[in-house]
């Protein structure tokens, strides 16, 4: 048996409804934060970059296929691995099936890697997904919007993650950065999130803050020590 | 030429700071929310269920598939509907490609409308859907629930959605509920969600939030009046 308070019908909707005012509020504040977040400044993308896709080299402009706004998802894939990071795996698994919807929206999506062409499509291939993902390998791309790390500038303090000096070891870090290409074809990268900023581009963790253990990994090495590929989990789904 | 504000990479870190400074914020005010929403109580469900499901006849129960923890999403299709709904479909697109990683975490996944199996079979298949999707054409489920009323229940005023009276005759709207089976299999409803409440599952809103144009929405005649089936845009 349960010990978590069960009420009646009448008291369960006083509840809810209690809770249900403060979940409006919070939305309301979101909706402040978005505005805020349209008004901040945008800075010129003064190199030129070049990628490595599926139709031979690509652009930054390329990239855009026509639209105005561009999101980039910086997407952890070194050179020497086989396969893709787990944990931004997760994050294509949320963002696989919606690009037809954000391209009516005047936005066009791309993942960026360091891991040559080949890699990207046959990893792509085994989960299944269809968004464009170019490679970066033999661009400045991914380090100059701070995604990825060379060895000697975190060594000389000069590497930043987040907005914030990153001294780690690892070669990659995951973020959404976002570019705008005027009528006169001037890019802008108008924003960038990071780290726990791309909380909210995943459905998963929103649905697990419904449910009653919520996204229970206070017990684990570490919160995302659960997440495999989504063919490397034993059970089946349902 | 844009007429947006242009600075220089050192005063766009400064902004973006300031910026980061409240979204950290904004995380953590959710983070509290989630908790106090894990505290509310919960109501015992007391009638029993039975889906139609491509297996068979499936109980409430059944849907938990072993786990404790069950969200449904409330898929609006009606029974007479040859396609489900157009925004519906739009937030299936988001969930469709995550449930493998919600199983791991306790959670069984199922949407529940009242057009019957093959109806909803045949509409899974032409968008690629994979997800665990039963008909409750013959049960209450989806009106116990609130997301579809009965026309004599609108008329006489005791019609609710999103916790307040539903007035304009609709046959479904959508939501998300959750429920919880103890180890003694008695299953409690723990949380529902409707209306703008679904938003942040919404994967495309979210990123349109950080885009220049943002959602870009103020001239349609309504929110969504863009969204289509994704087979049904023209490329």
């Amino acid at each position: 048996m349960t010990d978590h308070q069960v009420v009646s019908r009448d008291e369960w909707i006083d509840a809810r409804r209690q809770l249900l005012a403060k979940e409006k509020a919070l939305l309301r504040l979101r909706e402040d934060l978005s505005r805020e977040r349209r008004e901040l400044p945008w800075e010129p993308v003064a190199k030129s970059y070049v990628f490595d896709g599926a139709a031979g080299k690509e652009t930054l402009a390329d990239l855009f296929a026509g639209r105005s706004q561009l999101i980039v998802y910086h997407f952890m894939f070194a050179p020497d691995s086989d396969a893709g990071c787990r944990g931004c795996s997760f994050w294509a698994d949320n963002y696989n099936g919606i690009i037809p919807h954000l391209s009516q929206r005047d936005v066009s999506f791309a993942a960026v890697s360091r891991a040559p062409l080949p890699k990207l499509q046959a990893f792509a291939a085994r989960m299944g997904w269809g968004f464009k993902w170019v490679s970066g390998a033999n661009s400045d791309f991914n380090y100059d919007y701070q995604a990825s790390f060379r060895k000697e500038d975190v060594a000389r303090g000069a590497a930043t993650y987040n907005y914030a000096s990153y001294t780690d070891s690892m070669p990659d870090k995951p973020g959404f950065s976002v570019f705008f290409r005027d009528a006169a074809g001037d890019i802008f990268h108008t924003y960038s999130t990071y780290a726990r900023g791309l909380d909210p581009i995943n459905a998963v963790f929103q649905l697990l803050d419904l449910v009653p253990k919520g996204r229970d990994e206070s017990g684990l090495a570490h919160p995302m020590s659960w997440v495999k590929l989504h063919d490397q989990y034993e059970t089946m789904s349902g | 030429m844009t007429d947006h504000r242009i600075v220089s990479g050192d005063e766009w870190v400064d902004a973006r700071r300031r910026l980061l400074a409240k979204e950290k914020d904004f995380l953590r005010l959710r983070d509290e929310l989630s908790r106090e929403r894990r505290e509310l109580p919960w109501e015992r469900v007391a009638k029993s269920y039975v889906f139609d499901g491509p297996a068979g006849r499936e109980s409430l129960a059944d849907l938990f598939a072993g786990r404790s923890q069950l969200i449904v999403y409330h898929f609006m299709f009606a029974p007479e509907a040859e396609t489900g709904c157009k925004s519906c479909s739009f937030w299936a697109d988001n969930y469709n490609g995550i449930i493998p990683h919600l199983n791991q975490r306790d959670v069984s996944f199922a949407a529940v409308s009242r057009a019957p199996v093959p109806k909803l079979q045949a509409f899974a298949a032409r968008l690629g859907w994979t997800f665990k999707w039963v008909s409750s054409g013959n049960n209450d489920f989806n009106y116990d629930y609130h997301v579809s009323f009965r026309p004599q229940d609108v008329e006489r005023g005791t019609a609710t959605y999103n916790y307040a009276e539903q007035r304009k005759a609709m046959p479904d709207l959508p939501g998300f509920s959750v429920f919880f089976k103890d180890a003694d299999d008695h299953i409690f409803h723990t949380y529902s969600t409707y209306a703008r409440g679904l938003d942040p599952m919404n994967v495309a809103y979210q990123l349109l939030d950080l885009v220049p144009k943002g959602r870009d929405e103020t001239g349609l005649q309504h929110a969504m009046a863009w969204v289509r089936l994704h087979d049904q845009y023209a490329t």
